[in-house]
């Protein structure tokens, strides 16, 4: 466990103060999240209770079956909890692993699955859970030594304006996981045309086919994803390669920049 | 049937040595453009709102500005041009003025706000500038990119290019376009003015029947190069960063005459406050460092008059853009309705 959360702290830290202006699928965040260690307790209590509820409704599955087990209570306990907002806006990519759980249970429950199946579902939710409560203790830890800072106005860099393009497509994943499409295409289209567009001039000089493999992961290959009902998991693929490229993308240009010549 | 190209125009001022030319000898025929020596010096407060684009170069740009001036308290908000285009209107409406200055990448949002009656009448001497077809009241003009004809260069030759966008779709040759990209569809509006709806509507339906579309202008003009399509719609600068990276690409430039295929549009900058900072802001970006700086950086065609092109467009003389009031192509909407009426989008 330890082990998971060290390796998150270098993308938490970063995460903890994002500035995009994200749609969250519980309506306000909430000012909790503006004090994260004083909730820190809360937001454990709410793991547990939320993780027994899980508990109790797949062993009604498998007592009395998909009617008695009501298994559309897992949205509404996962959409009651303010530890959702705590995740939300510190750590995405765990964020979606938890609607991915959450849906993997009422897929196979509605689908009248075996229940060892519906068990497999309902431990890799544990486990996302668990690893979400740790991110957010580190992303505590942080924001109590560096306050969250405001939304950013100030001019960006190209490399960094690559690391919140990654930024943003984790936040797709995490909306179409949570099965809001809407959001998750416009934030495609946004982060395309706003985003990428004013940075991929200088790529092209350095690596022009990286450039153009990304063009059309943006405009074709994950848009025909979202639109066409693909799974969870293929989504995170297209992204985790698409997240790759970027981060190649981010080398080559920190390299560029070291030979830019002077304005004046 | 005379075209201009890549190859030509190189060979044309071959004392400028080889692909990529350094942007002091490329731009070694400015002339009008100031020195920022000199300018004033900045002082006071600022607050200027940024489109995002150009990789962070304009971002560079004010950190020289900011460097160069100490006492100049500098806040920057960066955000999508057209967000921030209405932003500023918005505020207005509210009675509110938190921008300075709004530097645009692209005419139709700083026609946006001109529109509205927003924006300070700029001194003659910063008007002048221009050549006078880019001489705007409100706002000044930074740079701009063109719209070219990218062609392999193994599979033809320029001469098989026709110089009239309109006489494209009856060429023969296999065309490359992005129609949902936004500079093709600036180009559309300037065809919709000069040309006349009809016309226009006719285009593209013949086009459609020939072109193979692309996710991006990018995309356009690799299909060229390798090519996978004889001839393409896209910014100059596709092309030209291509070739930085890959000299031996089998890609070139044509240029049609006097028609939207050639369309110029530019970046822009305005005053939104009165008094001298914020106009004294304009002149250094319109110094002859910065427009040298962003032509060899990012590519772009410096506006002010007198500069020299970036290093592989043709000289500026040689080029015959169309006569068109930029601030005109910020109407897109009768372009997407027709575009969707025939099919495009």
């Amino acid at each position: 466990m330890n082990r998971v959360i060290n390796g998150l702290a270098a993308a938490i830290s970063i995460l903890a103060v994002f500035a995009a202006n994200p749609a969250y699928a519980n309506g306000e965040v909430g000012e909790h999240v503006k004090d994260l260690s004083a909730h820190i307790e809360e937001y454990s209590g709410e793991v547990r209770w939320f993780l027994d509820e899980a508990d109790s409704i797949v062993n009604t599955y498998a007592d009395k079956g998909a009617s008695a087990a009501e298994p559309g209570k897992l949205v509404e306990n996962w959409e009651a909890v303010k530890f959702h907002a705590a995740i939300e806006t510190t750590y995405v990519p765990v964020y979606a692993s938890i609607w991915q759980g959450i849906f993997g249970i009422h897929d196979a429950i509605d689908k009248g699955k075996p229940v060892a199946e519906v068990r497999q579902q309902q431990e890799a939710l544990k486990q996302a859970m668990w690893q979400a409560l740790g991110a957010v203790k580190l992303a505590a830890k942080n924001q109590a030594e560096q306050p969250v800072a405001a939304t950013s106005t100030g001019p960006m860099d190209p490399v960094s304006t690559l690391g919140q393009i990654k930024d943003n497509l984790d936040r797709v994943v995490a909306k179409y996981a949570e099965r809001d499409v809407d959001t998750a295409l416009n934030l495609v289209y946004d982060t395309y045309a706003n985003r990428f567009e004013g940075v991929e001039g200088p790529i092209i000089e350095h690596d022009a086919a990286l450039v153009e493999d990304l063009e059309k992961d943006f405009n074709v290959v994950l848009l025909k994803q979202l639109q066409g009902s693909a799974s969870v998991s293929d989504v995170e693929q297209t992204v985790k390669g698409m997240k790759s490229k970027i981060e190649r993308a981010q080398s080559l240009l920190a390299e560029a920049e070291k030979n830019r010549r002077s304005v004046f | 049937m005379y075209r201009r190209s890549f190859l030509q125009t190189l060979a044309a001022v071959g004392a400028l040595g080889a692909f990529p030319l350094t942007a002091g000898r490329a731009l070694a025929d400015s002339a009008a453009a100031v020195s920022v020596q000199e300018l004033p010096p900045l002082q006071g407060d600022l607050t200027l709102y940024l489109g995002r684009g150009e990789g962070g170069l304009y971002e560079n740009v004010l950190k020289a500005i900011r460097d160069r001036n100490p006492k100049l308290n500098l806040k920057v908000r960066t955000g999508p041009t057209a967000a921030l285009a209405n932003t500023i209107v918005a505020e207005a409406k509210a009675g509110i003025r938190r921008a300075d200055l709004f530097w645009a990448v692209d005419s139709g949002a700083i026609a946006l706000v001109a529109e509205e009656g927003k924006g300070q009448h700029l001194p003659a001497d910063l008007v002048e500038q221009f050549d006078p077809v880019f001489r705007y009241e409100k706002w000044a003009p930074v740079t701009g990119r063109i719209r070219t004809l990218p062609f392999n260069t193994d599979r033809l030759s320029a001469e098989r290019i026709p110089d009239s966008i309109m006489a494209l779709p009856d060429s023969g040759l296999t065309i490359g376009w992005a129609p949902a990209y936004a500079a093709f569809q600036s180009f559309i509006t300037a065809m919709r003015l000069l040309e006349g709806e009809q016309a226009t509507r006719d285009w593209l339906r013949a086009m459609n029947r020939r072109a193979k579309s692309f996710a991006g202008e990018l995309g356009v003009v690799m299909a060229a190069e390798r090519g996978e399509v004889d001839v393409g719609l896209a910014n100059h600068y596709y092309t030209l960063r291509l070739k930085a990276g890959k000299p031996n690409a089998s890609v070139d430039l044509a240029f049609t005459k006097n028609d939207a295929g050639c369309l110029l549009n530019s970046s822009g900058i305005m005053a939104l406050s009165p008094g001298d900072l914020p106009v004294n802001f304009i002149r250094y970006v319109l110094t002859r460092e910065v427009q040298s700086y962003l032509a060899s950086e990012a590519y772009e065609i410096p506006m002010v008059s007198g500069m020299g092109m970036p290093p592989g467009l043709p000289p500026r003389d040689s080029i015959q853009p169309p006569d068109i009031n930029l601030t005109r192509l910020a109407n897109l909407r009768p372009t997407l309705d027709l575009m969707r009426d025939v099919g495009v989008l």
